[in-house]
């Protein structure tokens, strides 16, 4: 005979595995900290690009400055502000990413902790028969 | 009100019955819409500026991921840009990367609102956007939307500056450059409409969530109210050249749009038929769950009861009452059930919590 129940449940668990859950095992494959880490190296290789792109828009958008002034400027001085730039850009947008990694984690812990608590449940009617 | 939620039901049983079809044929849709838009406000370059091109393109995104229509958005209008200008490409090019970079690892979803949100600009309603992303979305939404502004000020950008562009000589690079970076940058009325549109979607986010009575309905009225505030201070302040008569008819359309997606939310969120495949020790299982309507269509039946016992008739609705909706709403599932009996649906009468708003 076929259990309603049973049928309702698995039908639950087998959707949630093929949308969300799929998405938050990969997440929890990983540990919290080597997930995090490696989403923060992402980002931080990410905002590299993103920066150096901006770099070298702003270098073409005042060229003809910077060949008036090549050689009067200290280079020196403008390599250290644009690294620093270049630092706080960095790092604002991997404390950001660490955040919602961190929250992304938690969220994909929790929703899997339900699915578990449903796979118990559904042992334990697979264990009355 | 009743004949509209019955409509609404039958568009929800439509929808998830045939989302096979719909989905891909939406997408489609908003593809071509959307490319079509693109060649109509740039169309610098006439090989991409097609109709067999576009509705190639669209095709290919209808079954795409969702996120495949704002690449090929994008790429049309760089291919339109580097007509004009190489520059004026690297420059589209750079923002389009930024935006990838930055924010879409974060939130691949909300792809389509970037590419709605100027979509919704060139038809004079952008102010849709932050209300029902509000609704719909999370704060997070608010990137979204401003990401979305900012496109549609690049082209707007673009399309002003192509006269001044094409009158350079060829050697002008860091010029050409230059206008087409300033007519972004310095561009307050972007600016403000950036502002003015993250902090209603935060603010309809934030009111909708209240456990208040109507609080969608307070949500978007003070989400429209806000927004067109801080237009209007904008205006006074920076000189946007807004036109404020277009921007309180937009308002008042986006509220008309916003009651619509209102009444129509849990379409947009839940109604997904599924078909799933499991197995036990006992049997393989095809499930096909088709989402419950939440209102059901007046099949009243007449049952006549006890009539031998002196003649007395009750009359009433058939309540259904059958044992495998009931099993299915005690398992916490309002909205889905699986396709053992699908007879007893028509008459199984389930209100949601929710529906307490109509």
């Amino acid at each position: 005979m076929i259990n309603e129940e049973r049928v309702i449940l698995m039908t639950k668990l087998a959707s949630y595995e093929e949308h969300e859950g799929r998405r938050n095992m990969k997440i929890i494959n990983y540990f919290r900290s080597d997930y995090i880490a490696l989403q923060v190296l992402k980002s931080i290789f990410s905002a590299t690009i993103a920066f150096a792109m901006l770099f070298a828009l702003y270098v073409f958008y005042k060229f003809e400055d910077f060949m008036q002034d090549i050689y009067k400027m200290d280079l020196i001085s403008f390599a250290k502000s644009v690294l620093t730039y270049y630092g706080i850009t960095v790092l604002v947008y991997g404390l950001i990413s660490y955040f919602i990694c961190a929250y992304k984690y938690s969220k994909a812990r929790r929703s899997l902790k339900t699915y578990q608590q449903n796979l118990k449940k559904l042992h334990s009617l697979y264990g009355e028969r | 009100m009743t004949a509209l939620l019955e409509l609404r039901d039958k568009i929800k049983e439509i929808y998830a019955r045939n989302e096979v079809l719909i989905k891909p044929l939406i997408k489609f849709l908003i593809a071509f819409v959307v490319l079509v838009s693109v060649n109509s406000e740039l169309g610098y370059m006439s090989k991409i500026n097609n109709i067999a091109i576009v509705l190639i393109a669209s095709l290919m995104c209808s079954f795409l991921p969702s996120g495949c229509i704002i690449l090929f958005a994008s790429l049309f209008s760089v291919l339109h840009m580097y007509a004009v200008s190489v520059e004026v490409a690297l420059f589209g090019l750079v923002i389009y990367l930024l935006m990838f970079l930055l924010f879409f690892r974060f939130s691949p979803k909300d792809s389509l609102v970037v590419v709605l949100t100027p979509l919704l600009a060139f038809l004079k309603i952008p102010y849709v956007m932050p209300i029902a992303m509000g609704l719909l979305g999370t704060p997070a939404s608010a990137v979204s939307v401003g990401c979305g502004v900012i496109i549609y000020f690049l082209m707007a950008g673009v399309k002003s500056s192509v006269p001044a562009i094409r009158a350079m000589n060829a050697e002008d690079i860091t010029s050409k450059l230059r206008l087409i970076v300033d007519s972004l940058l310095q561009n307050k009325a972007m600016v403000v409409m950036v502002i003015a549109f993250a902090i209603t979607v935060i603010v309809v986010y934030l009111v909708r969530r209240m456990s208040i009575d109507y609080s969608w309905t307070i949500a978007m009225v003070t989400g429209a109210i806000l927004d067109l505030l801080i237009l209007l201070v904008g205006d006074l302040i920076y000189d946007t050249n807004l036109s404020v008569l277009s921007a309180i008819l937009g308002s008042i359309v986006a509220l008309l749009i916003a009651k619509v997606i209102e009444f129509f939310r849990f379409c947009v969120d839940h109604s997904r038929t599924e078909r799933v495949q499991f197995e036990d020790d006992e049997y393989y299982y095809y499930v096909k769950a088709v989402p419950k309507m939440t209102v059901a269509a007046p099949t009243k039946t007449v049952k006549r009861i006890n009539t031998k016992r002196g003649g007395d008739e009750y009359y009433g609705r058939s309540s259904g009452g059958s044992r495998n909706a009931q099993t299915a709403r005690n398992a916490g599932s309002a909205r889905r059930s699986v396709t053992i009996s699908e007879d007893d649906y028509e008459d199984y009468e389930d209100y949601d919590e929710d529906e307490e708003l109509f």
